[in-house]
């Protein structure tokens, strides 16, 4: 199959043809989804090294287990952004690194400036969703991005955010769920597809 | 927990990996028995998805392509070797995660492993089953069939009364289906709990019995409706004996 024949396959294709060891569409994948994964990890540990490291070994799990990806529980970008958070928070619990000079801080999340990679349809399909994904996070009070940010990008706990920010744990649950709710929201379907 | 006692509040906390230990571990066991709290936790896990568009884009450098593609081909020429860990491997990995699923983990298997100072058993070799100089029991349970990537710890504690069971690259099922762990003694298959595994692939059962799981000496997992099935209906995908 030519090079062109992948790049017009969607996403789930690519998956079952990498479950057949197809380097080609880990290739395609790759190419796809690399800056996402990559950026995602840069976010987390704050080091390109750490982070090239993990989206190395993101790749690698989806060569090595592409056989069990469900189209029904998830998109494929979901699949991977799961994958990449947990490897690369767990790579900060092992250094017990804060990355705080990188940390996001979503203070003045904007309209995406870039699209993202892959082809065109793909990377539309991921400028659209950025753009959605920013103008929902844009709508939460600032309290509610600074608490999302401790827990999604440096994977602390509601107790750990409550110490770090001097406030009382049941603020830190109320903002998690409320900032939480507003974004199943206002993504809906999105979030879904 | 009670079925009807909904983790509704919990959920955008667990789907986001920030809950405390103990209010993850009541969620898990919440939501192997409840088709309404994974259904709305599947919401809220598909919105934290989305969350990963927010931050800032980066590019990695030119070279890492032709790295990954370099380890996929050395993955691939060496699987076999890497998909059999040693069990002291797995309960290391599975101890190092701390995806929001093992919250029950760091409840029931953590504790028993620290108190029976499992490490010790790092040099032990060979066997499906050891037991601890404490007393307590780890069995290794094998994917079998389709699942024959897939494996589970069971680790029954020294009195035989309590057990944990994790497993590792077990395929997620849909939402009508989930594991359902057996005790199996003279012939007979006992229910042990039902659970669901992560995206990828992850899975802890806190293990309910009717009678000490020391008095089983055979264990398995099928696929089942969701819920559990009075006895084993579905395809087996573990396999242990004590």
């Amino acid at each position: 199959m030519a090079d062109a024949d992948y790049a017009a396959l969607d996403d789930g294709t690519l998956i079952r043809l990498i479950a057949l060891a197809r380097e080609d569409a880990l290739s395609e994948l790759y190419d796809r989804y690399v800056r996402l994964v990559f950026s995602l990890a840069l976010n987390v540990v704050g080091d390109a090294s750490t982070a090239e490291e993990i989206t190395q070994d993101v790749f690698v799990r989806v060569w090595e287990h592409a056989t069990q990806y469900r189209a029904d529980l998830a998109g494929v970008s979901t699949w991977l952004t799961s994958i990449t958070r947990h490897r690369a928070i767990d790579a900060l619990r092992r250094t017990g690194a804060r990355p705080d000079r990188n940390a996001v801080t979503w203070a003045e999340v904007a309209p995406a400036e870039e699209p993202a990679v892959g082809g065109p349809e793909v990377a539309t399909t991921l400028a659209l969703e950025s753009a959605r994904v920013r103008a929902a996070v844009s709508e939460l009070s600032p309290e509610q991005k600074q608490v999302l940010v401790l827990a999604y990008f440096q994977g602390l706990t509601q107790s750990q955010i409550a110490e770090a920010l001097g406030m009382p744990l049941g603020t830190v649950k109320t903002r998690v769920r409320l900032a939480m709710q507003h974004l199943r929201a206002a993504l809906g379907d999105l979030a879904l597809a | 927990m009670p079925t009807d006692d909904h983790v509704t509040d919990l959920l955008p906390a667990y789907a986001l990996g920030c809950l405390d230990e103990e209010e993850a571990g009541a969620v898990v066991v919440h939501l192997a028995s409840c088709d309404t709290c994974r259904a709305e936790l599947r919401t809220y896990q598909a919105t934290c998805g989305e969350l990963v568009h927010v931050a800032p884009t980066a590019t990695p450098s030119r070279e890492l392509k032709g790295r990954v593609m370099a380890a996929a081909r050395q993955a691939r020429s060496t699987q076999p070797a890497a998909a059999s860990p040693s069990l002291p491997e797995r309960i290391a990995g599975l101890l190092r995660l701390r995806a929001p699923a093992w919250g029950a983990v760091g409840l029931a298997l953590v504790t028993l492993l620290i108190v029976s100072n499992v490490w010790w058993w790092q040099r032990s070799t060979g066997p499906s089953a050891v037991t601890l100089d404490s007393g307590m029991r780890v069995i290794d349970m094998a994917g079998v069939g389709a699942a024959s990537e897939a494996s589970g710890t069971l680790v029954i504690s020294d009195d035989g009364e309590y057990g944990t069971l994790v497993v590792d690259g077990l395929p997620s099922l849909p939402a009508d289906r989930q594991y359902q762990l057996w005790l199996i003694r003279d012939g007979q298959r006992t229910n042990g709990g039902v659970f669901s595994v992560s995206l990828e692939g992850y899975g802890a059962l806190v293990v309910a019995s009717p009678d000490p799981l020391s008095s089983y000496p055979g264990f398995g997992v099928t696929i089942e409706p969701a819920g559990g099935s009075p006895s084993p209906t579905g395809d087996q995908v573990l396999a242990g004996t004590l």
